[in-house]
């Protein structure tokens, strides 16, 4: 379009690309497109006329560029650039043909002449000139360059090059040391210009007492007290420094019992009921054959901290739940079947494929393991606690999940960044063994945090307005774990954190700040990665909130399900019913039961267990959603999270569908809602005296808090061309095999092989 | 108009989810009625219409209860027993269904002729062909409206208005009709209202082992092509595999031959028949009720094949619309006879293509046109009130379509006027013989003014089935992603006897209540908006300076 170059349809729009564009568009001179470096980015090694693979077939959308080593990324600068993709959440640290080097799973080359493909490691030799470079990432892009036109050399050096730096030696040696080093002094040099690292993040980041103290009081665990015996590690090098324990145990018995449990991770307080009951998370014993009685100790006093002396239930999550390996090997084969090329060949046997991966069956068990301890938490008022062997895996899962599904706070923007941080963060998750950034040790490379993803997803999925964020944010969330510029997920554990940070401090002249996080940052801060509008695509529009209160004068008053279903009972208008069945219903009437004795005989239905019966209550009656939600863990209800596994495959790009269209139309009415409020509010405030305004219920302030607005008179209609399944992410710019537009049947056409030639050369012909 | 026939206590009920339930039947003429005092209490209310088979369990009791299973055409049994006979009940519950379920087996009439509900609007008006047509733009200087059909002599199992190029003329019709299964000769079923390219409907042409051939039918089909001056070729969708087409020559059948028919192109769309269609979903119904397994649950699904049948007869459509509308070129689509597959494949590239039919008046207008004035033989593929349960011509081709409906409308949320809640009350009274929508094969046969329309209901309570978030960008080509990847069994459908599978439109109730919400404000904007201007007026003749509506309202159906 910007070249000159006859217009051509794509197979993400469908349709001729209209020539209206164009007039309409000033047009805009080729830009020639420079890499964008980060301070302390330096080019490594590069290779010149590079190709990246977009269409196998024919070649024609492929792209010509420079391909960029750095010590931070992956780079492709294409020669031509691309026509603007419209709406696509764009990264401000990553462009869109960018990959960190964080981000390589695997890098592999294919020779010329052979097509043998080698795996590249650190520091591996070369033996022949690559043809072609695949780099399979750790988001699930795959992404091909070929080197047809490159030198041989220089396309090899390449291609060690990113082999080489995406296996750091060192923790050290990770970009983000180097470029938040940097950003350090440039903040203080210029402090104007540069953002505040932690600015505007609210998140509690438990590191300090008064975080906990705060989360008990919010929860009512007045039988709970901080403790601080673990300052400066000294009890346990995983847990934070500062913990929650009951309050009849005294320091000195924490610290005597903790010397029993592995790496003296002693009984660490998460959530306590208002009825309550308590969550607890606790490690196993260093020897297990040893004496019982700390485990007893800590048990009895969790047991005082109950309001009614309830007894504890132990929930040993290593006999009931995958380890981290079946996890792991979930992950790559389900990660496998979704990213495999061509797009046809797991067509076939797609569901058994998704099946046999045990993706899903493992978050189903996840979920369903965590409504179990809800059900002890709620149904039976009796404290649980989790136990795991470290302590530091599983239990993350299952005690965020317990929390989301008891407490909606959890599920509000910042309550559920507060809840990872507890839960994950500051509870020790190995995130530098699980997302295995330094590729040493592949066998503690788990994907617990994104197997929690999924969790809440399948939540989002079955409760949408229960959740203050939409699944883009759990997707961007999740690709954060793989830029190694934020301190959430670099760390084992804070002492790790607390250590590398000190001593890096020391190299770089950065004075010890009683808040470390201030030089490297959180997540958290989503300024660093994304625009202020952008950031407005984590805002869910159908969030119940707490200040999203209903209409109060109108029909509608909370948000409740409806119990309309399609049920047995056929709807017919209600006069037809009078008619005929109304009048002989009052001549029912029962004699005495012989239900019991044929239950024996006949009934198919086993007897309800208690917590059967307590689910089945709860499914019974309207969910609440500022209330206890529990997830349906039948695996019709457990599906895969497309927008996660599916976002980058050009062929399964719904055009103009996918739930942004629905999105697209609910963010626009509660635009409009927010702007009649605040409308409200300037009549309000405009006519102080007895104007019969209600009180609003405080709608946010900020106008902006929906990517899409209402259109106002002058607008055309917004147009949906941006809308697909991928939304906010875009497959364009991948390998795509379609045959035929956007259905891969080729495959189910064995009889009519003689039309497929035809039909590819009439597609051409447009 | 409902008679109370049956009625008797202690009888009891096997729910397959809650257990056996003691309670009272009542049968009347349209429907079972069982009611269980036990706790929690419990009520199933059955239109007989639904019944596929009743049958007795013999090795029930050893207590002497008598024990019968009903087997349903919605993807769900019954079983109920009571006590060995007593004097006080003349009928067994077996002897009552056996004849009020089966009423065309038993010389009695379906319900549907003495339903007498009388409606605001009545629905057979919603589909005028000539209104259709005209819509459409025909006729136009290529394709005429012929009333050839009109007392169905040139078929009888199409409707009397057709529409065919404005070239032939009515013998030739004739002459076509006899080298056509059934005499179902080529129409228009729609037509691209820039390009013209157009989407007609046929049954397989009379070939034969010898390759007959029909200088008619061929000049047919190249006025067809013809009609369409953007493109130079006709597309022939097969919808059959290729072997079953070939099959069909041994009994007269078959299909065009490249060489026969000039710039034809002929493509088979490999749907299966009839038979492997019902062999499917019986399969599916094992997998689905009365529970769901807790592991296995995809690999079953897939040895179902269902959603693979689904995903091709979706292809098959997706092929159509992408061929009229981005390939600009006419295409003709047949199977066997044209009234299975064909209609499938028609209505569903259809609503890809022309976003009337995806608003609810739209929807009802190709069902009309497509599926009941063409001749799908719903009194054969259903069988009401007929106890032939075992009758080879039963079949859901029907629910397959609004299958692939429901997976676009999960595709594309928003494009849709309709909800899901519309589809599932369109399949209830598929079966249940309340109206007379579904009824008998053809057109000629349908006895519209002595029953009532299913339209007539739906129209007079749009509101229950409207979907909030539709969106009406009617110009919008719909092209779905026809992989399994995006096709999902339909919950909803095909397991909502479950009572585990709550139904849940938490989005569809979300959005009505911010529809509510915004309406409630845009009140009181409008009120104080009021009143400011008159108190302004009355204090002093300034104008306030914002418009009383500086937004337009997303379009909505509330």
């Amino acid at each position: 379009m910007f070249s000159g170059k006859p217009v051509k349809a794509t197979f993400k729009c469908y349709l001729p690309p209209a020539q209206t564009d164009v007039k309409t568009s000033p047009i805009e001179p080729p830009i020639k497109l420079e890499p964008r470096f980060l301070p302390g980015e330096i080019i490594v090694n590069e290779a010149n006329f590079v190709r990246k693979c977009i269409s196998p077939d024919n070649g024609q959308d492929d792209l010509w560029g420079r391909l960029i080593c750095t010590n931070f990324k992956v780079s492709f600068i294409p020669q031509e650039p691309p026509p603007k993709q419209k709406a696509q959440l764009s990264h401000l640290l990553l462009g869109q043909h960018d990959i960190s080097l964080t981000c390589l799973e695997q890098v592999v080359t294919v020779n010329d002449t052979r097509g043998k493909r080698k795996v590249l490691g650190s520091n591996k030799k070369l033996k022949f000139n690559p043809a072609e470079l695949i780099l399979y990432c750790k988001d699930l892009r795959v992404i091909r360059f070929c080197f047809d036109e490159a030198g041989p050399e220089s396309a090899k050096k390449v291609c060690l090059a990113i082999a080489h730096y995406s296996h750091p030696a060192d923790l050290h040696l990770l970009f983000g040391f180097e470029y938040q080093g940097l950003r350090y002094h440039e903040y203080k040099a210029n402090p104007v210009n540069g953002s505040d690292p932690k600015g505007g993040t609210q998140i509690p980041f438990f590191d300090r007492p008064s975080d906990w103290d705060r989360e008990i009081k919010r929860t009512g665990a007045s039988e709970w007290r901080v403790c601080s015996i673990n300052e400066e590690y000294v009890i346990s090098h995983s847990l934070p420094e500062y913990i929650v324990v009951p309050v009849s145990l005294t320091d000195q018995e924490v610290k005597q019992y903790s010397t029993s449990f592995s790496d003296g991770r002693v009984a660490l307080w998460c959530w306590n009921h208002r009825n309550g009951s308590a969550l607890v998370r606790m490690a196993g014993l260093k020897d297990p054959l040893a004496q019982k009685k700390p485990v007893e100790k800590i048990l009895t006093a969790i047991t005082k901290s109950h309001r009614q002396r309830q007894e504890v239930i132990l929930s040993d999550l290593d006999k009931s739940l995958p380890n981290i390996q079946d996890i792991q090997s979930a992950f790559v084969k389900a990660r496998q079947i979704c990213t495999l090329d061509p797009f046809e060949e797991s067509e076939e046997r797609w569901l058994s494929a998704i099946e046999n991966s045990r993706w899903l069956e493992y978050i189903r068990m996840f979920l369903k393991h965590s409504a179990e301890v809800v059900y002890n938490l709620e149904g039976r008022n009796v404290s649980v606690v989790l136990l795991e062997e470290e302590d530091r895996d599983l239990n993350c899962v299952v005690s965020s999940l317990v929390q989301l599904m008891l407490d909606p706070h959890y599920r509000s923007l910042n309550g559920f960044q507060s809840l990872v941080q507890k839960e994950w963060v500051m509870a020790g998750h190995r995130f530098l063994d699980r997302c295995n950034h330094l590729k040493k040790n592949d066998n503690k490379e788990s994907p617990l945090f994104t197997l929690f993803l999924d969790c809440v997803w399948q939540m989002t999925n079955q409760y949408p307005a229960a959740f203050e964020f939409t699944e883009a944010y759990l997707t961007v969330l999740s690709d954060s774990m793989w830029i190694p510029l934020f301190s959430t997920f670099l760390f084992n554990s804070s002492k790790q954190c607390n250590d590398l940070l000190q001593e890096f401090a020391k190299n770089k002249a950065i004075p010890q700040d009683e808040n470390h996080t201030v030089f490297f940052p959180p997540v958290w801060n989503w300024s660093q990665q994304f625009s202020s509008r952008d950031q407005t695509l984590f805002n869910n529009p159908m969030y119940v909130g707490k200040g999203a209160a209903c209409v109060q004068n109108g029909e509608v008053k909370t948000f409740q399900r409806t119990k309309k279903a399609f049920s047995s009972t056929m709807r017919i208008p209600s006069t037809s019913h009078r008619n005929g069945v109304r009048a002989e219903e009052e001549h029912f009437h029962r004699r005495g039961s012989l239900v019991s004795e044929l239950k024996a005989d006949f009934s198919p239905v086993k007897d309800e267990s208690p917590s059967e019966r307590f689910f089945r209550d709860w499914f019974s009656r309207p969910a609440d959603q500022q209330g206890l939600l529990i997830p349906l863990v039948l695996p019709s209800h457990v599906v895969l999270w497309k927008l996660f596994f599916l976002r980058w495959v050009p062929e399964a790009c719904i055009p103009h569908g996918g739930p942004a269209t629905v999105y697209h139309k609910v963010s626009q009415l509660v635009d409009e809602i927010e702007t009649l409020q605040s409308k409200l509010r300037q009549y309000k405030g405009a006519s102080p005296r007895g104007t019969p305004v209600p009180s609003s219920s405080g709608p946010p302030k900020d106008q902006t808090r929906m990517y899409f607005k209402a259109t106002s008179p002058g607008d055309s209609p917004a147009s949906p061309d941006i809308l697909n399944s991928s939304f906010p992410f875009s497959p364009v710019g991948n390998l795509c095999r379609r045959s035929v537009q956007g259905t891969p049947i080729s495959k189910f056409l064995n009889g009519a092989k003689t039309w497929l030639s035809t039909e590819t050369l009439s597609n051409d012909t447009f | 108009t409902f008679k109370y026939i049956y009625y008797a206590h202690d009888i009891t009920y096997f729910c397959p989810f809650t257990g056996a339930l003691r309670g009272t039947v009542m049968v009347t003429n349209y429907r079972l009625f069982f009611k269980s005092m036990d706790r929690p209490a419990f009520m199933l209310d059955m239109p007989l219409g639904v019944v596929s088979r009743v049958e007795k369990i013999g090795n029930a009791s050893t207590r002497g209860d008598v024990s019968y299973g009903v087997v349903c055409k919605d993807m769900r049994n019954l079983r109920f027993a009571h006590k060995q006979l007593e004097e006080t009940i003349k009928k067994s519950i077996f002897e009552v269904l056996m004849k009020f379920a089966f009423p065309v087996s038993n010389g009695l009439q379906i319900f549907a002729f003495e339903y007498g509900q009388v409606f605001p609007e009545n629905g057979w008006k919603v589909y005028d062909p000539i209104a259709e047509y005209k819509r459409q733009g025909i006729p136009n200087e290529s394709w005429r409206i012929t009333k050839v059909n009109d007392h169905f002599e040139l078929c009888d199992t199409y409707p009397s208005t057709l529409v065919v190029p404005v070239n032939i003329p009515d013998e030739e019709l004739k002459r076509v009709a006899a080298f056509r299964a059934k005499g179902r000769i080529p129409v228009l079923s729609w037509i691209h209202p820039e390009s013209q390219a157009t989407v007609t409907r046929c049954s397989q042409p009379m070939v034969g082992v010898n390759g007959k051939r029909s200088k008619e039918d061929e000049k047919y089909l190249q006025a067809i092509m013809d009609a369409n001056a953007q493109s130079h070729k006709l597309f022939i969708f097969d919808a059959r595999p290729s072997v079953n087409a070939a099959a069909n020559k041994m009994k007269g059948g078959g299909y065009e031959s490249e060489d026969a028919y000039q710039n034809a192109e002929l493509v088979f769309l490999d749907i299966h028949n009839i038979h492997v269609m019902r062999e499917s979903l019986r399969k599916l119904k094992d997998v689905v009720y009365p529970n769901i397994e807790d592991s296995h649950w995809l690999s079953n699904l897939e040895s179902t094949h269902w959603l693979e049948h689904i995903k091709l007869i979706l292809a098959g459509a997706l092929r159509i619309a992408d061929k009229v509308e981005s390939g600009k070129t006419s295409v003709v689509v047949h199977c066997s006879d044209g009234w299975d597959r064909t209609a499938q494949l028609t209505s569903l590239s259809m609503l890809m293509l022309d976003g009337f039919y995806r608003t609810i008046r739209g929807f009802e207008v190709l069902l009309e046109k497509e599926w009941l004035s063409f001749g799908h033989r719903f009194q054969l593929r259903i069988g009401h009130g007929d106890k032939n349960h075992t009758d080879a011509d039963r079949s859901p081709v029907f629910i397959q379509f609004i299958d692939c409906v429901w997976q676009l409308t999960r595709q594309f949320p928003a494009a849709f006027e309709f909800n899901e809640y519309f589809l599932v009350t369109i399949l209830e009274h598929l079966y249940s013989c309340l109206f007379g929508t579904f009824l008998c094969n053809s057109e000629q046969q349908r006895l519209k003014e002595r029953t009532v329309s299913l339209w007539s209901y739906i129209n007079s309570q749009l509101e229950e089935f409207t979907n909030p978030m539709y969106v009406n960008y009617s110009n919008q080509v719909l092209f779905p992603v026809v992989s399994l990847r995006h096709l999902e069994l339909w919950v909803g459908y095909y397991i909502r006897w479950n009572p585990r599978m709550k139904p849940q439109e938490p989005i569809h109730q979300r959005h009505k209540e911010l529809l509510a919400k915004r309406a409630e404000l845009q009140k009181r904007v409008d009120e104080l908006q009021r009143e400011v201007t008159n108190r302004s007026v009355s204090s002093s003749s300034e104008r306030p300076s914002s418009p009383t509506r500086s937004i337009t309202p997303v379009q909505t159906f509330v």
